[in-house]
């Protein structure tokens, strides 16, 4: 992993959007890590072609681009370092294994501390230098060969205004750790919208998804179990896949595979009353689904308030 | 006119209402703003500490929240001396985790500042020193004070560093000669036109000047600095000469003013090395004279009771100031009397305060400080304080009309 300059930081806005919301939503400061790939994108202008030394101008110029696409927000901070600075590998291994998405590798860190000056502090720099210097095996997976590998030395720092304004609400500055000046620089942080300025940006984007991939195979309970017989597969197996259905089928709410299948095609127009049925109870299952985000939500807020009135009782405010 | 007998206990209490929130503010400043009640008691220890123990004299600019609902304090500005300036760090504590040790933002033009780390061919990890850092301990008050003290430190290294690497002859010359005094400092100053200086800030005279006075109520050593600031030039042929100044620790303006000092001239070519031997033999002098005049100044306020009995208040250590109640008739006022250090060439400042008069706001009339009124250095100290009596038995006829004219403008 060499130490190349980048041209620039990328992110997209909604990447960003939700790392703003995370900071601004804690009570306190905040740190995590930043995942994503890094792109040399084609240069559009071929004109270099002719140059008698490409491979001289290219050295000078950067054209890498860090594309943060994901992160992980511990909601506090001295999450994966100790007060000195010195990595603490074990809790930077789970962060890291914890976001293991195919296309992602660690790229940095970022650090979110209320009205502060927007320059990094002594703790950061040290931070991100043991970062950068890790030559352990941190990426979350080797798939992507052709990319170009870097060390985590992408920093970026949000904070929010010494005096509180009611428009401007956030700063943000982004920097590369460079491992042979020993030092920050800063550099420019482009955010990834849609409209026609960012086209060229999407020409290259290759999308990835955190969703798994399901298999969608269309087959009723009944004739499974029959296959799963036949296959002979463990017993284990079979009861969890059986399961599995099981589970499914509750939320079918007797609309098996088969009784859905009727829904499609010329016989539909007769099943409309059915169809109207089965859109109803899943308003239903829907509303009750919200009310229970809702009830785990004030859960999570109670012991969130719980969590704050203890660290107040040890910090001596009790 | 006569020596007051009966108004004594009742106007020293008015003195003492009218003066001591002024100067507890001022003696208490630092301690308010920590015990404004907002930092978690574990921080507000370690500051604190920080600010009644250390060597240095810190202060704190601001203290302010970085959390959400700004209920506790958990960052402040503190100001750290360092040659004979201040430099301004933001230590930044979290209040949801008191427990964990403070971080440091310095100030953005040493941006080249990143203490406990050495760059070079350590990969693993980089190569650090052990740092005041690693093993916090929440618990302990003295740790914030341990750690400022080893970044000043390291501060002082790292701008060392940064002169000596200037390719200036000159500079390195002095710095080759001078830099084995004890408590020298130098940094990197940005003077006029985008062109930088380096200022030199040297401790002089080897001396314990605490020591010198009777009585002395000073808490942090006191010392005399020659300030030096010398242009870079990048090419030895034309050098000027460097700026050059005295400057004493704050409080030792009541001993002796250093702005008063003459200094002797830097003649061309001259070094360091050279200059200052001089200047510490003026400045051996000029203490010898400031101890002396701290005697007449005393003797002169102990002849004050001849003629207006006691004074009420009097500075018993440097005997710069004292208050005498005065009356004529039945108006009653008091003598404010102020001795420069360059007392008895310079006479007595007086400035008279009514007892029986306030202005609209409650306080009580003034007078303009009176300094012109006769006067000779040669006179015996007895004399001294008669002539000044006599004066004032003329003076408080006017004062008293000046008192009820500015009532009736009310």
């Amino acid at each position: 992993m060499d130490d190349l300059p980048l041209q620039k930081i990328a992110i997209s806005g909604p990447t960003l959007a939700s790392l703003i919301q995370r900071f601004s939503s804690s009570s306190g400061d905040v740190d995590g890590l930043l995942f994503g790939h890094v792109s040399q994108p084609t240069p559009s202008n071929l004109l270099e072609d002719d140059l008698p030394e490409p491979s001289s101008t290219r050295s000078d110029s950067p054209t890498l681009v860090a594309n943060v696409t994901g992160f992980v927000c511990s909601g506090t901070v001295s999450s994966f370092y100790d007060s000195a600075g010195r990595l603490n590998e074990p809790a930077l291994r789970r962060f890291v294994t914890d976001r293991a998405l195919p296309g992602q590798s660690l790229l940095g860190w970022f650090v979110g501390r209320r009205r502060t000056a927007l320059r990094p502090s002594l703790r950061e720099f040290n931070v991100s230098s043991s970062l950068s210097n890790e030559t352990l095996t941190l990426t979350a997976n080797s798939q992507i060969e052709d990319s170009v590998k870097i060390p985590p030395c992408v920093f970026i720092l949000l904070s929010t205004p010494l005096i509180a304004q009611s428009i401007h609400t956030h700063d943000h500055r982004a920097f590369q750790f460079r491992r042979s000046s020993g030092a920050f620089e800063p550099k420019s942080m482009d955010v990834v919208n849609i409209g026609p300025g960012f086209r060229v940006h999407y020409g290259a984007f290759s999308p990835n998804s955190p969703l798994p991939w399901l298999p969608c195979v269309v087959r009723d309970s009944s004739s499974m179990e029959i296959e799963e017989d036949k296959r002979r597969d463990g017993l284990a197996a079979r009861r969890a896949a059986l399961k599995e259905q099981k589970g499914l089928d509750l939320y079918a709410e007797g609309f098996d595979v088969g009784r859905l299948g009727r829904l499609m095609g010329s016989e539909a127009a007769n099943y409309t009353s059915e169809l109207e049925g089965l859109y109803e109870k899943m308003l239903v299952k829907l509303e009750g689904l919200a009310r229970n985000v809702e009830k785990s939500s004030a859960k999570v807020l109670e012991q969130e308030q719980r969590n704050m009135k203890l660290r107040s009782k040890f910090a001596g405010f009790g | 006119m006569s020596p007051p007998n009966t108004h004594t206990t009742k106007t020293k209490t008015e003195s003492e209402r009218k003066r001591s929130p002024d100067s507890r503010d001022r003696a208490s400043d630092e301690r308010a703003m920590v015990a404004d009640g907002t930092l978690p008691p574990l921080i507000a220890a370690q500051l604190n500490h920080l600010l009644s123990h250390s060597s240095h004299s810190l202060k704190v600019d601001q203290i302010w929240s970085g959390c959400k609902n700004a209920q506790f304090s958990d960052r402040f500005t503190l100001l750290v001396p360092f040659c004979l300036d201040y430099v301004k760090w933001d230590v930044v504590y979290n209040a949801q985790c008191p427990w964990v040790a403070p971080d440091v933002i310095f100030a953005a033009e040493d941006e080249g500042f990143y203490p406990f780390f050495v760059a070079g061919e350590g990969q693993a990890n980089g190569q650090r020193e052990k740092s005041s850092l690693e093993d916090w301990n929440c618990k302990d008050p003295a740790r914030l004070m341990l750690l400022v003290h080893e970044l000043r430190d390291l501060y002082k290294s790292y701008q060392m560093k940064r002169v000596g690497e200037l390719d200036d002859e000159r500079l390195k010359f002095e710095i080759s000669t001078v830099l084995s005094r004890e408590g020298i400092e130098v940094c990197m100053i940005s003077g006029s036109e985008r062109l930088e200086d380096v200022k030199f800030s040297v401790p002089l005279l080897d001396m314990n000047l605490n020591k010198l006075v009777h009585g002395c109520p000073w808490r942090h050593q006191q010392m005399i600095y020659l300030q030096v600031v010398f242009p870079i030039s990048r090419k030895y042929t034309s050098s000027s000469p460097p700026r050059i100044k005295l400057v004493s620790s704050s409080e030792l303006k009541a001993l002796l003013s250093v702005e008063d000092v003459k200094l002797p001239i830097w003649l061309d070519g001259m070094c360091m090395a050279e200059y200052l031997p001089a200047v510490e033999d003026i400045l051996k002098a000029q203490i010898v004279e400031a101890i002396a005049a701290i005697g007449a100044r005393r003797r002169f306020i102990e002849a004050l009771a001849s003629q207006f009995g006691r004074p009420l208040e009097a500075d018993s250590v440097f005997c710069r100031k004292a208050t005498v109640l005065a009356a004529s008739g039945v108006f009653t006022f008091l003598v404010h009397i102020s001795l420069s250090t360059q007392f008895p060439k310079q006479q007595p400042v007086l400035v008279l305060q009514s007892s029986q008069h306030f202005n609209s706001q409650g306080t009580p009339v003034m007078s303009p400080p009176l300094m012109d009124y006769p006067w000779s250095p040669r006179w015996e100290t007895s004399q001294m304080v008669e002539r000044i009596y006599e004066f004032l038995a003329e003076e408080c006829l006017s004062f008293k009309k000046y008192c009820n004219d500015s009532q009736f403008q009310q």
